[in-house]
């Protein structure tokens, strides 16, 4: 009949660090396949909204300003986003990849939320369109 | 809150919110003194109308909303639907791919078993034992996020195939950590055994004869400790366990003691078959093509979850959304275990009880009963959604 | 100027705010230890502190149904019966406030005092948890009190008396009871844990099955009020243990070295084993506990008769 079978370990972690992270005054950097926030290179991007179709929480919206001269803008919900990576996976022109390190998306204010991607042109156009047809400015983030 | 009193005995409720339970589930007990008479159980507080939601959603999306049934079986979830999907649709998945789902299973089950073994630890008063489980546990969730990119939930899967490779620096990371799980899985299985104050708490509580477990229908680790053979990965191999076959592990005994002795087997199992996995990982695509639209018929795809086994009835009208999405998870069929054999024990029993057969409550909430004025009774979706309309007016 | 030192001593040093500090201080240390051996970080220095303030400031909801004298009474007696207990034992290694013949039974009783309002508060509130808890608080209270008190007659006979200032000027001027009566130490510092409800002892506020026991409706002032009672009595039990077996008490140093040596043991016990069920605790303290007490009594009566000892 034995007692105490832990006696070995817990004398051993009398003498060692504890194992737990003090975040945030340390942050130990994440895999490079983590799936944080997602990111949109409008070069190669044919518009062909495989990645608006697929995505479980309607994060995406395309927004097509010109479709012959592939001008769009990316909306991104950063807070209806699951990081599942199903866009990544189904673009065909490698246009979308998530960071690894930025993670860190909490925030008291909406604003953050709404992230628009795109040529800073076609960006700012959207802009004025919207304040046009809506009266009052919108926030731009990039 | 008055103590109902019926003939000298009390009911003390456990749940919804009680600190033994992690997910809500109402639990009463009728005791007398320290002794329990009486036990039943009501589920239903984390319904969210999935099945309804992957109606609305097509193939693709309906693959993430099922995945987040559960956090811990989350990959089980999402292969036992994509299965289902390739079957309906004829299509082939490479066999590296299968491999690779493999892969993520078992390291999965290494980490619902041993986050369940901190829980059983808990509920028994044994925090030391479920620090450093927990602790060690942080390892193969560091390995699954390296694999896949996220430590729950791990989206491993699309229809057709896989979305992770397992580069040479993934498979080296993954040996080394498997070792270190596997020394300590010794250790915890020289403790669980020996300690005998763990022991005195485990064992001969909650003993359910091999022909109670059947007469119940009991499946999983539940059922392997009262000696019975039923693993699905066994009796109807998928996906890779047909290339990389599993050896069953079952114990006699039926009591909590046995059920702890399978579990922490079973890590040993599953440390054999992610080694022998990346070293015959087959070469070749990781992803077949899959057609949007998912020809007509209906498809029962079954696997094994941590818990037991997983069953999952799709069918599919021929358009670019399921018709019906079913889940039967397998907590739904231990719960009747605890029930049959929690009269006679100790209410300081029924924490380790509950926790015996590793509950998830948020895979057993299909479906939901309204209780008004004392009538119960149940509700179609559409009544369900009217009566909450009139509710609010 | 009697008076003054006296009640300085009372509210300042070696009672009062001191003695609630030192019990402050302890339970941290004990956490702490508890944390560095579970290998993780422990709550800071001032945990404690910080969590009687908080609870000072949160309302204190009191149940439908309860007697509302006792409910706001037990408390307080709970703090007082602690408090008094200190009278009497060597704290900080200086002589007891108070001392007379006998005075050894009247702590123990004061402590034992302690739990029993913790019983009654418990079956005062009509909670079903709070019902089973208080149940098995009295239940531990009557099962480990007869070998705790016979472990502390142990040093207590061989002095030849049963005051406990003099007992302990016996037990500095001696060898370690320690060394001569082992097992009476190892009854005394099991029966220590029982008396605290530390682990594995802790079936009476056993978290994941009855939420909190006896104190389970306590919010607010009561619920700061027992916790420092609590803290007290882990400082008392452990002054008694270490002043009659650890070679006694003579000045503060040898106060803190002994006491914080006593509760390092404590911690490293705590961690150790997972939780007895009520049934078994009786048990264990009846069959083993009482005849291992009893066991070693008999033995320092007939040494000491036979004039070994």
């Amino acid at each position: 009949m034995k007692v105490g079978v832990m006696i070995g370990d817990l004398l051993r972690s009398l003498f060692r660090k504890p194992v737990t992270q003090q975040y945030p005054v340390v942050k130990i950097p994440a895999p490079e396949r983590m799936r944080g926030k997602l990111f949109y290179n409008p070069e190669k991007c044919t518009g062909c909204m495989l990645c608006v179709k697929d995505c479980p929480s309607e994060a995406i919206e395309l927004i097509v300003l010109d479709r012959v001269n592939k001008r769009f803008v990316m909306r991104y919900h950063v807070d209806r986003c699951t990081y599942c990576g199903q866009c990544v996976e189904n673009c065909r022109f490698s246009c979308l990849g998530m960071s690894s390190t930025e993670w860190e998306l909490a925030s008291t204010k909406k604003e953050p939320f709404e992230v628009y991607y795109g040529r800073d042109e076609d960006i700012q156009a959207l802009m004025d369109r919207l304040d046009l047809e809506s009266g009052s400015p919108h926030n731009k983030k990039d | 809150m008055e103590t109902t009193k019926s003939k000298d005995k009390f009911v003390v409720p456990i749940g919804p919110q009680h600190p033994a339970l992690k997910e809500p589930g109402h639990f009463e007990f009728t005791v007398d003194g320290e002794i329990v008479t009486g036990a039943t159980v009501r589920l239903g507080y984390v319904h969210r109308g999935i099945e309804k939601g992957c109606e609305d959603r097509n193939w693709t999306q309906g693959m993430y909303l099922v995945e987040r049934i559960c956090g811990i079986c989350s990959h089980v979830h999402a292969t036992a639907y994509a299965l289902g999907a390739e079957q309906l649709a004829k299509v082939v998945v490479p066999p590296r791919a299968q491999a690779i789902r493999v892969l993520v299973s078992e390291l999965e089950r290494i980490h619902s078993h041993m986050l369940w073994l901190g829980v059983q630890a808990h509920e028994g008063g044994f925090d030391t034992l479920f620090m450093y489980t927990w602790r060690d546990r942080e390892t193969v969730m560091d390995l699954l996020e390296m694999l896949t990119g996220n430590r729950v939930n791990y989206s491993a899967n699309v229809l057709g195939g896989v979305k992770c490779d397992v580069t040479d620096e993934i498979a080296s990371a993954i040996l080394k950590g498997v070792d270190y799980l596997e020394e300590r899985a010794r250790y915890y299985l020289n403790i669980v055994t020996t300690d005998e104050t763990f022991l005195g708490r485990t064992r001969n509580v909650g003993t359910m004869t091999p022909e109670q477990a059947v007469r119940i229908g009991a499946i999983g680790p539940t059922a392997r400790a009262s000696g019975l053979n039923r693993d699905v990965r066994v009796n109807a191999p998928y996906a890779g366990y047909v290339d990389f076959p599993v050896q069953i592990v079952t114990a006699q005994g039926g009591d909590l003691l046995a059920r702890t002795i399978v579990r922490v087997n079973e890590l040993f199992e599953s440390i054999r078959l992610i080694r022998l996995i990346i070293e015959k990982l087959p070469p070749g695509e990781l992803t077949a093509r899959m057609p949007r639209r998912v020809p007509e018929g209906a498809v029962v795809s079954r696997v094994e979850a941590p818990r037991g086994e997983l069953f999952y009835y799709l069918r599919s009208g021929g358009g670019d959304k399921p018709e019906r999405v079913k889940v039967r998870t397998p907590s739904i069929c231990n719960w009747a275990t605890v029930m049959a054999v929690a009269i006679g024990h100790n209410l300081a029993d029924m924490p380790m009880l509950l926790a015996g057969i590793d509950p998830c409550f948020s895979c057993s909430d299909r479906s939901v009963s309204v209780v008004r004025a004392g009538k119960e009774e149940y509700l179609t979706w559409e009544a369900l959604r009217q009566y909450g309309i009139g509710y609010y007016k | 100027m009697s008076t003054l030192t006296s009640l300085l001593a009372l509210t300042i040093f070696p009672g009062g705010l001191f003695l609630l500090a030192n019990g402050l201080l302890y339970e941290w240390v004990d956490r702490k230890l508890v944390a560095q051996l579970q290998n993780r970080v422990g709550p800071r220095w001032f945990q404690p502190l910080a969590d009687v303030f908080k609870l000072f400031a949160k309302e204190e909801v009191v149940p439908e149904g309860v007697h509302r004298g006792l409910f706001w009474g037990l408390p307080v007696a709970a703090l007082a019966a602690a408090l008094t207990a200190a009278l009497y034992v060597p704290l900080a290694g200086l002589q007891p406030a108070a001392s007379f013949r006998g005075d050894l039974i009247v702590a123990v009783y004061m402590l034992s005092l302690l739990t029993i309002c913790l019983g009654v508060a418990g079956a005062n509130t009509f909670s079903r948890f709070a019902i089973i808890g208080a149940t098995r608080t009295l239940t531990q209270l009557f099962s480990y009190e007869a070998p705790f008190m016979l472990s502390l007659l142990g040093p207590a006979i061989l002095a030849g008396t049963w005051q406990i200032s003099a007992i302990n000027q016996f037990a500095a001027s001696h060898t370690w009871m320690l060394l001569i009566q082992p097992v009476g130490f190892v009854v005394a510092l099991v029966g220590l844990m029982g008396k605290l409800e530390l682990p594995p002892f802790d079936a009476p506020e056993a978290e994941t099955e009855i939420v909190s026991g006896a104190l389970t409706e306590y919010s607010g002032r009561g619920l700061a009020l027992f916790r420092l009672g609590k803290n007290i009595e882990l400082v008392i039990g452990l002054t008694l243990v270490s002043a009659f077996y650890l070679g006694g008490l003579t000045n503060p140093l040898s106060f803190l070295l002994k006491t914080l040596a006593l509760l390092f043991i404590l911690a490293l016990l705590q961690s150790l084993f997972a939780r007895l069920r009520i049934d078994q605790t009786v048990g264990l303290w009846w069959r083993v506990g009482a005849l291992l007490a009893l066991a070693q009594i008999l033995l320092v009566i007939v040494l000491k008769g036979v004039g070994v000892l």
